[in-house]
């Protein structure tokens, strides 16, 4: 019987070769770009899910996807899972090429997606990791070893034997990561691991992403959960309307706009605030009842609203720099969560 | 390592018995499933005494009891397009695993079903409408009970593929696909009551054979009489899985990620 997962064209071979040991970076995205076909009514049209999107993530690195619904993260993961083919551009894991390469591709990695479905919930968690086992090639004594290995490790040995469809979010979501560890991947995509779990099922999820990392593991994670980002990512990239705007160090991310510090002061009269507002460098002030917030987008510019404001007499006065949030909403604008 | 073949069928067959487990206690398949599935043939068979004809109670019995393992065996287009619905389909396809022997082995509880079912309805229900059968008939009786099970299975495996992309279709393509094998296959007319054309399209369902080489058993003809149609059934249930396997890699992986229709489900 013919494979079903090869096609494209590059030769059989090439399609069965392991994954580059040597290859620098565990994921290369380079302009990769994907459109969708639609039809509206009787109109035929095309929606761009991704355009000219590059990223490099290296071996060991836990990367962030960040981005509202509909920003594009889920069609990049598609497309570093081999389910989806780019429309342009190519992509790379572990050096093997996702079209083209697609069977050793999905050797090589794991798929984690958040959210109830996934798993076959009439079965016990331990049927459902002997299957998965199973499909990676894995075989008696092996298959049965590793099941129960990752069913300690995702701590869920005790329930082993109950099917899942009694199990609670959080333990469906540690049942997926085990799923998703089944053929020890190098690289894993995580795809909204976290999403609907209650906050002590997602810490102690960080905990496991942690873990994966110290094994010296690539995690390709995305959210759009900016804390859950800034605790367990080495780097993000920030991703709206299928645009790639930026990769950066979680802390750089902050340090970048941190010409963009806040001054935040108590006891700051209309008057005050206005002329506050005026100064070169200040991009954006608010002001309610007696409280002044100011951005600024350089240094200077945030000392001279400190000497403003302390020739005023103005003395409860604080500066911060903005956090991964206010980042990420400096970037993709203040449209929330909402889908494009 | 690649998973095999058979490792594949092997594994996604003990994922679809615990499956079945799961749905059936052996009360709710015995008195639930199997006991609709007799009223069934009892009813068809029924209407071959209202008929008054000789040897019509017979050729009902003998059809509508085979017939029985068809209607498990079509399930697999059901518990196939499950995958999706489930959301573990995207993750099959992101697997190493060779989607065709997965999909072969995660329904093959069924043609055990429908095997038990026709058998049971055979050799149970079979000497209350005069068909009977001596110990000499019993094996080769059992062989193409299984042969039916798995040919019909494979052209179910074919049907399951074709409607992957469209789920909603997958009950209607089942029993349209059940109630054409009932209608022209043999099982209550003729082949020969059809038109010629029909006639020769049923030449391709494995059905169509195995039921011709039961009753040449039945009437105890000659072995040339059972091989023929038993030779004809295994080399068109052949062409269904390879047709499936084909169907399913270029006419349905291909596209869909081309197209992007394999979702990773939520």
């Amino acid at each position: 019987m013919v494979s079903t997962e090869e096609y494209g064209t590059a030769r059989r071979g090439a399609s069965e070769r392991p994954a580059d040991p040597a290859a620098a970076d565990a994921i290369v995205v380079e302009d990769v770009g994907r459109t969708f076909a639609v039809r509206r009514g009787r109109a035929a049209g095309e929606v761009t899910a991704l355009s000219g999107v590059s990223l490099r993530v290296a071996r060991g690195e836990v990367h962030g996807l960040l981005g509202p619904n509909g920003a594009g993260k889920t069609t990049l993961c598609r497309i570093l899972t081999t389910t989806l083919e780019p429309t342009t551009g190519s992509a790379r894991v572990l050096g093997l090429d996702v079209t083209r390469q697609s069977r050793a591709v999905r050797r090589s990695i794991g798929l984690v997606f958040g959210g109830d479905r996934g798993l076959y919930g009439r079965l016990s968690a331990r049927e459902n990791l002997w299957f998965w086992c199973a499909m990676y090639g894995l075989r008696r004594s092996a298959l049965r070893a590793r099941t129960e290995l990752l069913l300690d490790r995702v701590g869920l040995l005790d329930r082993a034997d109950a099917r899942v469809d009694t199990f609670s979010r959080g333990m469906k979501q540690r049942l997926h990561l085990a799923r998703g560890l089944v053929g020890d991947p190098r690289v894993l995509i995580l795809d909204e691991p976290t999403m609907g779990m209650d906050p002590v099922a997602a810490l102690d999820f960080r905990a496991l992403v942690a873990e994966l990392r110290a094994e010296g593991r690539t995690v390709l994670l995305t959210t759009h959960d900016m804390a859950e980002a800034a605790a367990v990512c080495d780097r993000v990239s920030l991703i709206d309307r299928g645009r790639l705007l930026m990769t950066e160090d979680t802390d750089a991310v902050g340090r970048l706009l941190s010409g963009y510090e806040r001054v935040v002061a108590h006891g700051v009269s209309a008057g005050l605030a206005r002329r506050v507002g005026a100064l070169t460098g200040v991009v954006a002030v608010r002001h309610e009842a007696d409280r002044l917030e100011a951005e600024t987008e350089r240094p200077s510019a945030t000392a001279r609203v400190l000497g403003v404001l302390a020739a005023a007499g103005v003395h409860q006065v604080s500066t911060a720099r903005p956090d991964l949030a206010e980042v990420y909403l400096h970037l993709v604008g203040r449209r929330g969560m909402g889908v494009t | 390592m690649y998973p095999t073949a058979f490792h594949l069928v092997r594994y996604g067959f003990l994922n679809a018995v615990a499956d079945f487990k799961a749905t059936y206690t052996w009360r709710s398949w015995s008195f639930g499933w199997l006991g609709r599935m007799l009223a069934q043939v009892l009813f068809f068979t029924g209407l071959g005494r209202v008929l008054d004809q000789p040897g019509a109670v017979r050729y009902l019995a003998l059809g509508n009891a085979l017939m029985t393992c068809v209607v498990d065996t079509m399930a697999v287009v059901a518990t196939t397009s499950g995958e999706r619905r489930a959301g573990t389909l995207s993750l099959l396809v992101a697997s190493p695993a060779d989607l065709m022997w997965v999909f072969a082995g995660r329904s093959l509880h069924w043609p055990l079903s429908g095997f038990a079912t026709a058998s049971a309805a055979l050799f149970g229900l079979g000497p209350l409408f005069g068909v009977t059968w001596s110990a000499a008939q019993v094996a080769p009786v059992l062989l193409l009970i299984a042969l039916t099970a798995l040919g019909t299975y494979c052209v179910g495996l074919f049907l399951a593929v074709l409607v992957l992309n469209a789920p909603r279709l997958r009950n209607v393509v089942s029993n349209c696909a059940y109630l054409a094998m009932m209608a022209f296959c043999g099982v209550q007319v003729p082949v020969e009551f059809w038109p010629r054309g029909v006639g020769a399209a049923v030449q391709a369902v494995p059905l169509t054979h195995t039921l011709r080489a039961l009753r040449a058993v039945s009437d105890g003809r000659p072995a040339a009489e059972v091989f023929g149609p038993v030779g004809a059934a295994v080399l068109t249930a052949g062409c269904w899985l390879l047709a499936a396997g084909v169907t399913l890699r270029w006419l349905v992986a291909v596209p869909a990620r081309r197209a992007g229709t394999l979702d990773l489900s939520y």
